[in-house]
């Protein structure tokens, strides 16, 4: 028991919070708590829930890509086109993911063999891919979409919206993929330290880079999932959204240094910031001040367990610092990647 | 062992003395000038007078805002949060002045300190409680600007509050230049200086090149990092003022979302996203590169599509060039390597 509680404490944490979330918007709105509404609102974060796994494997490999609402926009609108075009779903959307997954991999190469710094390629490849978007959407974007595309959108099983259930395929894919399979276990090598793991013969490129293609293709399908949403695809299809779905990962517990963290966190992230927001959506609140809240959670999730620490070191006979791991591994990590620069 | 190493990269980004770091500064001005000649010859209307004018007009508030970034960028940090304290502090500073007409003449004053205070907690963020940057800066963006929606309610603050002279800035043309860029190249001239002369701007450098080193050296990090998020803070508040003053009646939403356009700036002028190496005059150049792309293809009309794709690959080519600058500077001092063998 003792030993779960360490292991899963900050998914039990999360957990805690979800509850308290739910209870306080069931304060704010009687609605709330309607297993219709929450189902719905359930609908409305799946697009951010399929980024967020697809980013989940790339941070615990202690890299970063803000270019995965790029690859959406890419993979809206070209299924939008396609669509037009007259190809059945069932070739468009085979097509599509390939595509996202090859920008997705196109990302890796330049990170992993390259050697640039991840934040700064997909800073680029974020605009480029942008202006992708932009050139097949054209300036009106894609409205008229056939039925069969946008079935996704409108199908329930039960009072599960088709959607959702996606998602937790999906993270039940990446829940499998990290735990259970040599691209997993590697991932996590790679995330404490590559050089090590290069050294223990693991081919460090080839799983970035694996990682990235499958961001590609799991931003690509929430393309899929925007289509079906909303029945039309635009160039600027989510633009923005990137930061929230970096603040899920995060506050799913993977560290942003890489090495540790589970799908299960980054589904309960997504779970907890989608019960904040629907809440205080209900209760009437602007979405730029519904971000206060959500700033607030990341930093305090991170920050008042170092307060705890440092308070807990003043109370305590003195230490020295444990600042200097920190900065320790911060060092390696700048020399790492220098070297593989 | 590890000092040695501090001094001699602080030499190189100094003096220059390595050619490979020259390299990258001119890259940045070739790309420039390649930029200008390529739009001149496309296109009459863009080597004109009033043309230069409006492109460093608006790359002037975005140079102010790139160079405060540079700061933190230097000392191997990010601030993701600059768009937000930008307009949390044009909102505010409105505001108060709206409602006190005792305090118009302060107006700068009352920036600098709410850009200090909140690049304060930044730095607290990263170096006491030891969040990394991107994720505290980033929840930082997140608070900041839901803190000026929560303050604004939804309301609209006007230029109208601030002083006269104030308000005319917008629109002054001083020795034949809009009075931005003279405040962007005044601004951005103090930063340079502080980081070349004076001790503060030195120990950033030599920090952000090798925290470990600057450590043994005795330099203080929790110190140095947070001089960096102050500094930058004052700057950014700087610039939301004058945005705040350009686009005259502003609300909640002033600068959001202008953090990407600051980093890409920093990264195209050449500064290290590694730290230690680059300078601030280069990430001024990166922020004229960006308004000269976005000025000459909407004077030849081309598609959206070119405009982030030219972006794109300048920020890529401009990170490339960043590495291979690195792997020479690495390569040519083995006190590195020995360094690196023996940590």
């Amino acid at each position: 028991m003792k030993r779960m509680l360490r292991t899963y404490g900050w998914e039990l944490l999360l957990v805690v919070l979800i509850v308290l979330a739910g209870i306080w918007s069931s304060f704010l709105s009687p609605y709330f708590l309607d297993p219709v509404n929450l189902f719905s609102s359930a609908g409305f974060f799946v697009i951010f829930a399929l980024m967020a796994f697809g980013l989940f494997p790339i941070i615990l490999q202690g890299e970063i890509d803000i270019s995965l609402a790029s690859t959406l926009a890419v993979g809206s609108v070209l299924l939008g086109k396609l669509s037009q075009l007259g190809f059945p779903l069932a070739v468009a959307l085979p097509i599509v993911l390939i595509i996202c997954g090859i920008l997705g991999a196109v990302n890796g190469l330049l990170v992993a063999v390259v050697g640039l710094p991840s934040l700064a390629v997909t800073l680029g490849t974020m605009g480029a891919y942008r202006g992708i978007a932009y050139l097949f959407a054209g300036d009106a974007g894609v409205t008229t979409i056939p039925p069969a595309y946008v079935s996704l959108g409108s199908s329930w099983i039960g009072i599960v919206p088709m959607t959702v259930v996606l998602a937790i395929a999906v993270g039940i894919v990446f829940a499998v993929l990290t735990t259970s399979t040599r691209f997993g276990r590697n991932s996590y090598a790679i995330g404490n330290s590559a050089s090590a793991s290069r050294l223990a013969g693991v081919s460090v490129a080839a799983t970035r880079v694996a990682a990235y293609a499958l961001a590609g293709v799991a931003s690509g399908l929430a393309g899929y999932v925007w289509l079906a949403q909303y029945q039309s695809a635009r160039g600027d299809n989510a633009d923005g959204s990137i930061l929230f779905v970096i603040t899920a990962v995060v506050l799913g517990g993977v560290s942003i240094k890489g090495g540790s963290g589970r799908a299960l966190g980054v589904a309960l992230a997504i779970l907890l910031l989608g019960t904040i927001q629907t809440g205080m959506k209900l209760a009437n609140i602007p979405g730029t001040s519904q971000t206060l809240v959500i700033g607030a959670l990341l930093v305090g999730s991170i920050g008042i367990p170092r307060i705890v620490q440092i308070v807990r070191g003043r109370i305590a006979a003195p230490r020295p610092a444990p600042k200097i791991d920190v900065d320790v591994r911060r060092e390696e990590a700048t020399q790492e990647s220098k070297r593989t620069a | 062992m590890s000092n040695p190493t501090a001094v001699t990269r602080r030499r190189l980004s100094l003096g220059g003395s390595t050619s490979a770091l020259r390299v990258r500064f001119l890259g940045v001005v070739i790309f420039l000038a390649i930029l200008v000649i390529a739009f001149s010859l496309l296109s009459p209307q863009f080597f004109t007078l009033g043309n230069g004018r409006s492109v460093l007009f608006t790359a002037a508030i975005l140079a102010i805002a790139a160079a405060g970034q540079s700061l933190v960028v230097l000392t191997g940090n990010l601030d993701l949060s600059v768009g937000s304290i930008m307009g949390l502090t044009a909102y505010v500073v409105f505001d108060l002045a709206g409602k006190n007409a005792a305090l118009q003449p302060f107006v700068v004053i009352l920036a600098l300190a709410i850009g200090a205070l909140l690049g304060f907690i930044n730095g607290v963020f990263v170096t006491v409680l030891q969040i990394p940057s991107i994720v505290a800066t980033l929840g930082t963006l997140s608070i900041y600007r839901g803190f000026v929606s929560v303050y604004a309610n939804a309301k609209e603050v006007t230029s109208g509050t601030l002083p006269p002279w104030m308000r005319a800035l917008a629109t002054q043309v001083w020795l034949g230049l809009p009075s931005y860029v003279w405040i962007s190249a005044v601004i951005i001239a103090i930063v340079a200086v502080a980081l070349t002369r004076l001790p503060w701007g030195r120990k950033i450098y030599a920090y952000g090149s090798n925290p470990k080193a600057a450590r043994f050296y005795g330099l203080s990090s929790t110190r140095i990092v947070i001089g960096a998020y102050v500094g930058a803070g004052m700057i950014a508040a700087i610039a939301g003022l004058l945005l705040g003053a350009q686009v005259g009646n502003i609300n909640s939403l002033l600068a959001n979302g202008i953090e990407l356009q600051v980093l890409a700036a920093v990264v195209i002028g050449g500064v290290s996203i590694w730290g230690g190496s680059g300078s601030v005059i280069g990430a001024a150049i990166g922020a004229v590169v960006l308004a000269t792309i976005n000025n000459g293809l909407v004077l030849l009309e081309v598609q959206e599509f070119y405009r982030l794709l030219i972006q794109g690959a300048a920020i890529i080519a401009a990170v490339w060039v960043d590495a291979i600058v690195q792997r020479r500077v690495i390569g040519s001092g083995t006190r590195r390597r020995i360094m690196e063998v023996e940590s």
